[in-house]
């Protein structure tokens, strides 16, 4: 962080980044901060987890990011019957060789798009920890590395609880960032409806970043630099929420150091080597909001949500921005 | 579509949208900041119990312990059991009934009933209507109090008060539509046993840090700056517009019977005048309009005491019944003094409340003026006036030119003197109600003074102060032998020492004894002067007693203090400035006791005269300040000139130039490298914020925000759209350099002197409307 970064490097991040961007918004139309979110988690190097109604792109959104980047890209349907095996892999008896050999899960990629990953088990949903958290799978004591760079980009229902076993806490804590997709605008839907399309299979994108890239980037971002008074602004939000008669408990240490990760990312993403106040403000609600939880009871998720967003809305407002 | 360039970043319009964002307190902090102000009210209000002489201080302990305890502890209230609040309402109103029934005083009822309330409010959570009630349950008692005592304190308290009462009303507006969210609008907050979640976070060191990080000082200091304003017009305005009449218009007194704190009565026992000395609070301050006139040891005396008895000095009933006068009401009173040559001396006195029904006085006098007109009885031979009750506010009242003589002339006991023959001992002031031992024990020290001799008045009145200044010493603590005879003989007898009373009392024996009459006199002796506001502070410690003891040849009763200057010796002593420069105060006290006599000349005006003075006091400051600024800057001006038109030669020239040369050569080195170097300074510092590049950064980038914001106003008439064709973009360069120096690593940092001076440009630029300036 302290070493400071190349103007040219920067330059280099934002041709890089401007065609990914581009590249986005071609299938995703109208949907500019939300491919910008999606851009500042993949350079963090942290995971996503999206959240809305079915059917408003989620899935479109991890597939145009995959298809846009020179990566390995694998899809996970989680319904409940799915293994954890069924996730990571298994080692099977090879009459050949006379050995048990590891064949590779779907987590054996670089972007994987776990869909609807509430309604798969508890059991599985774990299996999905130690790769998020460690970018490998360990089976039969032996670690198996997964794809570098590692993106888990999940999506899930809030509304449609019916058969779901809602994520634990400890997992929600490895989500760098939490999204919503919304509808799209009127006259960007009008687009949508006149481009006729089969499936998903039909997005049609030509990789524009290279692997090598991305990795470049997502080490770049961490040298980008975070001035002290900034730093102190993110603890103060980190200890307010701790402080908040709202929540059940303020968000974790692991929280507070994501946001500064995404922050840099998001420098990154706007061409500068350094961290801005703004920076933190846009970013405290997707980081923060889904490991926060309400003290009192809610009539439902969507409420809950809402509610959690205007705390921290109001926590950050109360909170002096330093200039 | 994949071409679309990007939309430009909204880099000029962060620093505008993070300048405006300011901290603002959670509701929780409101909740918690509306409590302690609250409580802060009712400390503030409870503690007029200490101005008031009302019955009530176990309601204020413990009010105020409550106060603070639940400042303390704020969950404390969903402590208090819940039958507590079932039969608050019947009890107090049930007190309140008992105690209007059982002492018949309404008024201090009402206080003791105020506090109540309070009480109750302070131990349970507080709905809006209950924090107003705070209010003006807090006014009431202010403003009795401060009608009863009419003092400075009462001005002070009520600024205080209301610059408070304002603060939490404007807390309880922006808490309302935000309830606190454990309490549901509409239940009942009183009864839960569980606390609301401000209550149970609080923590006031952190309130206050936020309450340092979202006060607007600015907003605060100008607030600030308005009040005083305010409060200044209205003192202006309170000077200018005629006195009138503070207590006859409100009859509240009426309604408080109060008792002298210390009090010189009509009776004195031995230890009385000591005890009043224990108290150090101001009893008396004087006004003097000629300071030439005020004499070295003035003894201000309240009060003749001619009988004694027992132990116990009294004024007798016959000398009241013969010497003073019929109560009458009036606002004036003439006196015996004989008129003296030269311009009225006016002594103006404000006695405290308390103090005494008798009024301190010099001697004979030529006319007393009150303030208003009052109910008194004079006794114009004894040069004494006292009033009908224990004055329960500051009594005001002003005499023309005293008889600074030291003695007290007294034509009526002249002529009594003269045909004493018809008159009983007791009608002399001579008698002396002994036993024959202890009589005769008093013609042994009389012998032992006099030698047997019979001398005048004053030789006497001289030699038994000698002898008793001889065998005893001056105490507070005084020893006197136990014993079944008279307790001064007693004292007399041996040689222990002895307070002011037992000297003057033995002194009236000793002088009746040898045929003089004489008589102890009480008030208070000295006092101090105040620097400050120039004019004589008696204390309650200057309370003293004295002789006084008759001259048959002069007609006059003489002083005598075997304490002080010898008799008849007053008119020899160092007068005016001499006995003021001796008497001079400059202590703290005395300072905040010149604040208290500000206040009382400015209420009390016995005519239009001070009040003139002191407009035209004002308006001469304000002239003379302003003509001497004027005359200084001319009279630098004409220096300046004449220094210039002095000849000139090769020398002055060089040094002149070389002066210039110096100062120009220092600048450009602190512009070059002093600025360098100081952030340099700083910056091995390290302070956070305290880096001078990165605080300049943060101004320029908050003016560049604000301009924007102003133009943003202005565009949005002319334009629509934010992203119009003509929007500027002349800060985008320089904001972003600004956010490198304010946000960004040192080493990437460009030269900040030079981004500094583009921003400047760029704000005048922008200023003056030329959108488009060529980017350096």
């Amino acid at each position: 962080m302290s070493d400071f970064v190349p103007m040219a490097q920067i330059t280099e991040a934002k041709q890089a980044l401007d065609r990914l961007r581009a590249n986005m918004r071609v299938t995703i139309r109208g949907k500019d901060d939300i491919i910008e979110q999606v851009m500042v988690c993949l350079v963090a190097g942290g995971h996503l987890l999206i959240e809305d109604l079915p059917g408003v792109g989620k899935t479109t959104l991890a597939y145009s990011l995959a298809r846009s980047m020179d990566c390995a890209f694998s899809r996970i349907q989680f319904t409940s019957d799915l293994l954890p095996s069924d996730v990571t892999g298994v080692a099977i008896y090879d009459e050949t060789v006379k050995e048990f050999v590891f064949k590779k899960g779907p987590v054996f990629a670089n972007v994987v798009l776990a869909d609807e990953i509430n309604r798969a088990t508890p059991k599985t949903q774990s299996a999905l920890l130690e790769v998020m958290d460690r970018a490998r799978v360990t089976i039969d004591g032996e670690p198996h590395a997964v794809g570098s760079p590692f993106m888990v980009f999940a999506t899930q229902n809030p509304v449609d609880y019916e058969g779901t076993f809602p994520l634990p806490e400890s997992q929600m804590d490895r989500f760098l960032m939490r999204l919503r997709m919304g509808y799209p605008e009127a006259s960007d839907e009008l687009i949508i409806l006149r481009t006729a399309r089969g499936g998903y299979d039909a997005i049609a994108l030509n990789p524009v970043v290279t692997r090598t890239e991305i990795l470049g980037l997502q080490s770049l971002a961490q040298q980008v630099f975070v001035e002290d008074t900034v730093l102190d602004f993110i603890l103060k939000i980190v200890s307010a929420t701790r402080t908040e008669s709202e929540f059940r408990a303020g968000v974790s240490v692991r929280a507070g150091v994501a946001l500064r990760a995404a922050t840099q990312a998001r420098a990154l993403v706007h061409h500068r080597d350094f961290v801005l106040p703004e920076d933190v403000t846009e970013l405290v609600a997707p980081v923060f909001a889904h490991r926060l939880g309400l003290a009192r009871q809610t009539s439902d998720a969507l409420e809950e949500r809402r509610a959690v967003s205007a705390a921290l809305k109001r926590i950050v407002a109360s909170i002096p921005t330093p200039q | 579509m994949a071409s679309l360039p990007l939309p430009p970043e909204p880099i000029a319009a962060a620093p505008g949208r993070v300048a405006s964002r300011r901290p603002q307190f959670t509701a929780d902090e409101l909740h918690q900041l509306r409590w302690l102000l609250g409580n802060v009210l009712t400390l503030l209000a409870v503690g007029t119990v200490f101005y008031m002489d009302v019955d009530a201080w176990t309601l204020m302990a413990l009010t105020s312990s409550a106060a603070i305890a639940a400042l303390v502890r704020p969950t404390l209230p969903a402590r208090v059991p819940r039958f507590v609040h079932t039969f608050a309402f019947p009890a107090i109103v049930t007190f309140f009934a008992a105690d209007v029934w059982l002492r018949s005083e309404l008024l201090p009822a009402m206080v003791r009933l105020d506090m109540l309330l309070l009480l109750y409010r302070t131990i349970s959570y507080r709905q809006r209507r209950d924090d107003l009630q705070i209010i003006i349950l807090g006014l009431f008692l202010i403003v009795i109090a401060g009608v009863l005592t009419v003092s400075l304190t009462f001005a002070a308290q009520i600024l205080f008060y209301t610059g408070c009462a304002l603060g939490f009303l404007l807390i309880i507006t922006l808490t309302d539509p935000a309830p606190a969210n454990a309490a549901p609008p509409g239940s009942p907050v009183v009864a839960g046993a569980v606390p609301p979640a401000w209550a149970v976070h609080t923590n006031w060191p952190h309130l206050f840090r936020r309450l340092r990080e979202v006060a607007n000082w600015r907003v605060l200091g100008f607030g600030v700056v308005l009040f005083a304003g305010v409060v200044g017009v209205s003192a202006l305005l309170f000077l200018a517009i005629p006195r009138f009449q503070f207590e006859s218009s409100m009859l509240l007194d009426r309604f408080i019977s109060k008792k002298a704190k210390s009090g010189f009565n009509d009776t004195i026992r031995f230890g009385d005048v000591t005890d009043i000395q224990q108290d150090n609070s101001v009893a008396l301050s004087v006004d003097v309009s000629d300071q030439s006139q005020i004499p070295g040891t003035p003894y201000w005396r309240m009060l003749v005491l001619d009988s004694y008895e027992q132990g116990t000095f009294r004024l007798s009933s016959r000398l009241r019944l013969e010497r003073f006068d019929q109560e009458r009401t009036a606002s004036f009173l003439v006196g015996r003094a004989i008129p003296r040559p030269g311009p009225t001396v006016f002594w103006t006195f404000f006695l405290e409340s308390g103090v005494s029904r008798y009024l301190p006085l010099l001697g004979h006098f030529e006319k007393i003026r009150f303030r208003e007109p009052q109910n008194f009885r004079g006794a114009a031979t004894l040069a004494l006036v006292a009033l009908r009750g224990d004055p329960v506010t500051m009594t005001a009242y002003q005499v023309e030119d005293f008889d600074l003589s030291g003695s007290v002339r007294d034509e009526t006991f002249s002529e009594r003197w003269r045909n004493r023959a018809q008159f009983r001992p007791s009608d002399l002031s001579l008698e002396l109600r002994l036993t024959d031992d202890d009589k005769s024990a008093l013609e042994r020290h009389l012998n032992e003074i006099t030698g047997g001799e019979r001398l005048p008045a004053m030789q006497t009145a001289q030699r038994i102060s000698a002898w008793l200044r001889g065998n005893h010493e001056y105490s507070l603590t005084p020893r006197i032998p136990s014993g079944e005879r008279d307790p001064l003989l007693r004292w007399l007898g041996a040689r222990g020492p002895g307070h002011c009373e037992l000297f003057a009392g033995s002194f009236v024996l000793l002088a009746r004894t040898a045929g003089f009459p004489a008589r102890v006199v009480t008030g208070f002796k000295g006092g101090s002067w105040n620097a400050y506001s120039n004019n004589f502070t008696i204390r309650n410690s200057d309370a003293h007693a004295w002789g006084e003891i008759f001259d048959p040849e002069t007609g006059t009763w003489l002083r005598a203090d075997a304490l002080g200057a010898a008799a008849g010796t007053q008119a020899e002593e160092a007068r005016g400035q001499a006995a003021i420069s001796a008497r001079m105060d400059r202590s703290w006290t005395a300072r905040l006791d010149s604040l208290r006599v500000f206040w009382y000349r400015r209420i009390v005006s016995f005519d239009q005269r001070s009040q003139v003075e002191t407009l035209r006091a004002v308006k001469d400051a304000t002239q003379n300040s302003g003509k001497r600024m004027r005359e200084a800057l001319e009279r630098a001006l004409a220096g300046l000139k004449g220094w210039a038109m002095a000849p000139w030669n090769a020398r002055r020239f060089i040094k002149v130039l070389g002066a210039m040369l110096g100062i120009v050569l220092f600048g450009w080195l602190w512009f070059e490298f002093g600025r360098a170097w100081w952030r340099t300074v700083w910056q091995a510092g390290g302070g956070r914020g305290g880096d001078p590049v990165r605080r300049e950064a943060s101004q320029w980038l908050r003016q560049i925000a604000a301009a924007e914001v102003r133009r943003g106003a202005l565009d949005a008439g002319r334009a629509n759209g934010p992203a119009g064709p003509g929007r500027p973009d002349v800060f985008a360069a320089v904001v972003r350099e600004l956010q490198r120096l304010r946000f960004g690593a040192r080493e990437t940092w460009p030269s900040p002197h030079a981004v500094f001076r583009r921003a400047r440009q760029a704000l005048r630029a922008y200023s003056s409307g030329s959108y488009r300036i060529s980017q350096p």
